[in-house]
């Protein structure tokens, strides 16, 4: 198989202090994401997969190795490039949807595509994400799947190369997880988006092309999945 | 409108309350700075326009006797365009109720086509060229109702002259009218002005073909000096009594001067107001910024750069300003058209000249966005530190330190637990706490201010008569007389101590410093005037030499042991030098003060009085009223009721600065505590769970305003003072000394003001407390 290098990360570490203690959240890390593909991110909470992905997304830096995306070292870059990397490049899907609360849904993605170069069609993400009917509704009066819906149509309107997914479903009941993972995967297949989704679900990884596990600080198997099954057929 | 302008545009919505008390304070800030300082510019404007229409006089020469030949030779003096003789002098005026002493000041007015002082007839006609009829002065008509056609009868040389009242008029020389210097208010129902035709004034005083004041317009006020000067020495042989030039002339220098005040707080007490305003902001923004740390991350997350989001925070504070400046000018347009009425009122000028001045709108949307930038990007800044990544995790809890005062055992150990807990929380905020500590003390400080004035007000008037001036009464006469005359009026009434004195005025020169003044002549021994220096220490009048008020040295340069020429305008006399053997404190109007006996040996005639003062119980005013040649009854329970009317006007004025000030503590008690309320959701709720109620809540947040409100007077009390000497040294002028005497009463009155305000946003931030749902903040970390 022949395929496209997107992103790669080269003996990455990072350590940072909190309060009085020096925490090593990363260590030597090191591998590459292809272009269209659905990759998870798996491993338990401090193992330093959140760490890895706010690098990736240029919203942290490294202390230590290098990370390329399209063949550009992004670590090189300073506050200002990262912000157009961020606005232009990387579409983020947080656990706590974190919309703004005094922006109706169509508002908030607009929030988002206003200030990048080639968005897609709101109206139209908004009807593939199912929102074509509320639209016009406030975070506070929608569910956690429709907010979180509202979180994905947000970052896929920037059309991105990369959709960076911090536990997207961790907020959300088993019906509604599926339902965001069905979406999810719709995207990748649809828009062919390269989708990278960190969570401590070890059975989100059965649908993805490749699972990448961590422990400590550190990535411990990266392993191909030649069969990855439809998610509406995933358990947990 | 961009999303994220729509965003901001909610979050005002939802912060109304904040939002609005802080433009308040800005509109109330703006609003002073648009109508002060378009009604001075306007009331200058229309003083010029009333003055130059009107023909002021620029130079008045009060002279014994001069004729008029001499007066048209005066044409000839370079640098003169219109020159003017007249007679005018004062008789008592008789009316219906025989106690009342009432004075007019007869003044004659040529048959020219064009006067100096020319009339500006409000009613009726122009004066007649008869000896029956009378033009008179507004004022006096008004608090008088004289009506035209009506007859009135003045008193000249011991006869009554009946004349008709043909017209009512307005003049530029009495904008303000006051009898003389001494005059602490206008009383226009106790001295008026009647115009009257030549050859009445003429006949009835016995001045034919003469006049005994010249009247000058000179073609540039550069060389005001130098005519002034020349005519001085022309009219030597004529008697010089008095030199007036434009500028020291009583109505023009009392309006001029209070234009120049009104100029001064124009810009004064805005800029304070803005500073409030700013401190506000700071500390209202610094809270949304904290609070919105994870929206801050989402928006760096999706690409938006730093300056995009310190703009955005900014724009609150612009918001703010805009929206302040807009109603703030249109307030101060509308006030500035009512200000410049009243003014014109008060000053009895019958015409306004108003224009609206877009400079100063300019001014103020300068200056606010100015300050709203700065105080925004302040409050904004922290922005730039969040690290999209961080910001995503929780924030670390602040670390808990043992503040000073725990170290401090028998201060620390006795207080109660809430104390504890509310003591921690302010030493926590440190920042904030110092901001809202600043805001506070200058609100205290504005609240000093008007009570102050108040007292000031009082004081100053209680120092001039009663403590500086012990008589009850004051005769002046309407010539000068033997000191005879001391005698004969206490054969008319009972006293128990009379003196007599002797007022000239004298122009006293040292180098090229000069002034004309009053000097009083006393005997050495009197009981009824209390020198003191300035240290408050007794002086007695010096057997030689003389004393000078404060303002009066300060004016001419001079210090203990100078000498100074007194210049002797009488005929026959020559100029004196005397030493200074004094500098007194006097609060109203500048004199100096001279031994009599020595003063009318050097001065004037040996023995020449021209008026007595006296305490006495008797009915001075009814036994008094035929005497010949009283031209004033002067008592000081008198002038404490037109005091008293005075005193009405300034408790308005101190009622509305007090509010201003309540306003500013509002804004700012007001918000600190809302931000207070939406930054401890999570504390207050964890003491819910504790078993604490809501009242317990509201105790707490009552306790920490109380501590900082009473940490705020105490350090307001020197901004108080300092304020008030900043509004004494600016009040302060060659008439009259506001003394900085701030009592403990003062600060007392200004304390209450302060808690009162304090109490009233506390009052309004109680229902917020009680509408907090707890268990959501519990459940909620992320907004």
């Amino acid at each position: 198989m022949n395929r496209k290098v997107l992103m790669r990360v080269e003996n990455v570490s990072k350590t940072y202090k909190m309060g009085e203690v020096t925490v090593n959240a990363l260590q030597n890390a090191s591998f590459e994401l292809y272009e269209g593909e659905f990759a998870v991110i798996l491993g338990p909470s401090g193992s330093g997969k959140s760490t890895l992905l706010n690098i990736l997304g240029g919203m942290d830096l490294p202390t230590e190795g290098k990370v390329f995306v399209n063949g550009k070292e992004i670590t090189q870059y300073n506050d200002r490039q990262l912000t157009i990397y961020r606005r232009d490049q990387v579409g983020f899907v947080f656990q706590f949807y974190n919309l703004m609360g005094n922006l109706t849904a169509r508002e908030n993605v607009e929030l988002a595509t206003e200030i990048c170069e080639n968005a897609l069609d709101i109206d139209e993400v908004m009807e593939q994400v199912g929102l074509g009917e509320r639209k016009d509704h406030f975070p506070a009066q929608m569910s956690g799947g429709e907010q979180q819906r509202v979180a994905i149509a947000r970052a896929v309107a920037k059309n991105p190369l990369v959709l960076l997914c911090d536990e997207p479903t961790g907020a959300l009941d088993f019906k509604t997880g599926i339902m965001i993972l069905s979406l999810l995967d719709k995207i990748n297949k649809q828009y062919n988006k390269t989708i990278l989704i960190i969570t401590h679900n070890a059975a989100i990884g059965d649908m993805a092309h490749r699972v990448i596990k961590m422990r400590s600080g550190n990535i411990i198997e990266i392993k191909e999945n030649t069969n990855p099954i439809p998610p509406e057929r995933i358990e947990w | 409108m961009k999303k994220l302008d729509l965003r901001l545009w909610r979050m005002i919505k939802q912060s109304k309350g904040q939002f609005f008390s802080i433009a308040a304070v800005i509109i109330l800030g703006l609003a002073i700075y648009v109508s002060f300082s378009m009604t001075a510019i306007n009331l200058e404007n229309t003083k010029n326009y009333y003055y130059e229409i009107t023909n002021f006089g620029d130079i008045l020469v009060q002279l014994v006797r001069i004729p008029k030949g001499a007066v048209e030779d005066l044409r000839k003096i370079d640098g003169v365009e219109m020159v003017q003789g007249r007679v005018s002098f004062q008789v008592p005026f008789r009316v219906q109720d025989p106690r009342e002493k009432v004075t007019v000041k007869i003044v004659s007015i040529p048959q020219t086509p064009e006067q100096i002082f020319s009339l500006y007839m409000l009613e009726g006609a122009p004066l007649r060229n008869d000896l029956k009829s009378t033009v008179v002065l507004e004022q006096f008509s008004d608090a008088r109702g004289i009506r035209i056609g009506d007859k009135i009868s003045p008193y000249i040389n011991g006869r009554a002259h009946p004349l008709e009242v043909v017209g009512i008029a307005a003049s530029s020389e009495h904008v303000y009218l006051m009898e003389n210097e001494q005059a602490l208010l206008p009383a226009p129902e106790k001295f008026g002005v009647l115009y009257v035709s030549e050859d009445f004034a003429q006949s009835a005083y016995g001045y034919r073909d003469s006049y005994n004041e010249v009247l000058v317009r000179v073609k540039d006020l550069d060389q005001i000096d130098e005519i002034a000067d020349k005519l001085e020495d022309r009219l030597d042989k004529y008697g010089v009594k008095r030199v007036i030039k434009r500028d020291d002339q009583l109505s023009n220098r009392m309006l001029s001067e209070e234009i120049s005040q009104l100029q001064k707080t124009s810009s004064a007490i805005p800029l304070l107001f803005l500073i409030v305003a700013s401190i506000v902001i700071v500390i209202m923004l610094s809270r949304i910024v904290k609070n919105d740390r994870t929206v801050i991350g989402v928006l760096k997350a999706m690409g938006y750069g730093n300056g995009e989001i310190l703009l955005h925070y900014t724009k609150y504070a612009l918001a703010i300003g805009a929206f302040g400046s807009l109603i703030g000018i249109l307030a101060g347009i509308q006030l500035s058209g009512m200000l410049a009425n009243m003014y014109i009122q008060y000053y009895n000028i019958p015409i306004l000249r108003q224009d609206i001045y877009y400079i100063y709108m300019v001014y103020a949307i300068l200056l606010t966005s100015v300050f709203c930038i700065v105080s925004g990007l302040l409050a904004a800044k922290s922005v730039l530190k969040i690290m999209p990544a961080d910001s995503m995790r929780p924030e670390a809890p602040k670390t808990g330190k043992r503040v000073f005062l725990e170290k401090v055992k028998f201060i620390w150990g006795p207080l109660t637990f809430s104390w504890k807990m509310v003591i921690r929380n302010v030493a926590r905020g440190k920042k904030r706490f110092a901001f809202l500590i600043l805001g506070l003390a200058l609100t205290y400080g504005i609240n000093v201010v008007p009570v102050y004035m108040f007292e000031g007000m009082i004081s100053m008037f209680e120092l001039q008569y009663g403590d500086f001036q012990r008589m009850d009464y004051t005769i002046e006469f309407s010539r000068p007389m033997h000191k005879r005359a001391v005698g004969e009026i206490k054969q008319l009434i009972e006293v128990q101590h009379m003196e007599p004195k002797l007022e000239i005025p004298f122009e006293l020169k040292q180098g090229w410093r000069k002034k004309v003044v009053t000097i009083i002549g006393l005997p050495r021994d009197t009981k009824l005037y209390a020198f003191k220096d300035k240290a408050g220490n007794a002086i007695s009048l010096p057997e030689n030499g003389i004393l000078l008020t404060e303002g009066l040295a300060k004016a001419l340069n001079v210090s203990i042991g100078d000498q100074i020429l007194i210049k002797n305008y009488l005929p026959g006399k020559s100029d004196v030098n005397v030493e200074v053997k004094g500098i007194i404190r006097q609060y109203l109007g500048i004199n100096a003060y001279m031994n009599i006996e020595a003063m009318d040996g050097q001065l004037a005639e040996k023995g020449m009085i021209t008026g007595v003062s006296f305490l006495s119980r008797d009915q001075v005013r009814e036994k008094l009223t035929n005497v010949k040649n009283i031209s004033a009854i002067q008592s000081i329970t008198d002038m404490k009721n037109s005091f008293m009317q005075f005193l009405d006007s300034v408790i308005v004025s101190t009622t509305v600065m007090m509010l201003f000030g309540g306003i500013l503590g509002f804004a700012i008690v007001y918000n600190s505590t809302i931000i207070s309320i939406a930054e401890r959701q999570m504390e207050f709720s964890s003491l819910r769970v504790l078993g604490f109620d809501k009242r317990d809540i509201v105790k707490m947040i009552t306790k920490e305003n109380g501590l900082m409100t009473i940490i705020a007077i105490i350090l307001g009390i020197p901004v108080g003072w300092a304020m008030c000497n900043g509004i004494s040294e600016a009040f302060n002028t060659d008439l009259y000394t506001f003394p900085v005497i701030i009592t403990p009463a003062t600060y007392l009155y200004a304390a209450v003001g302060t808690i009162l305000f304090v109490g009233i946003a506390q009052l309004a931030t109680i229902r917020k407390i009680y509408h907090l749902n707890f268990i959501d903040a519990l459940k909620n970390r992320v907004s």
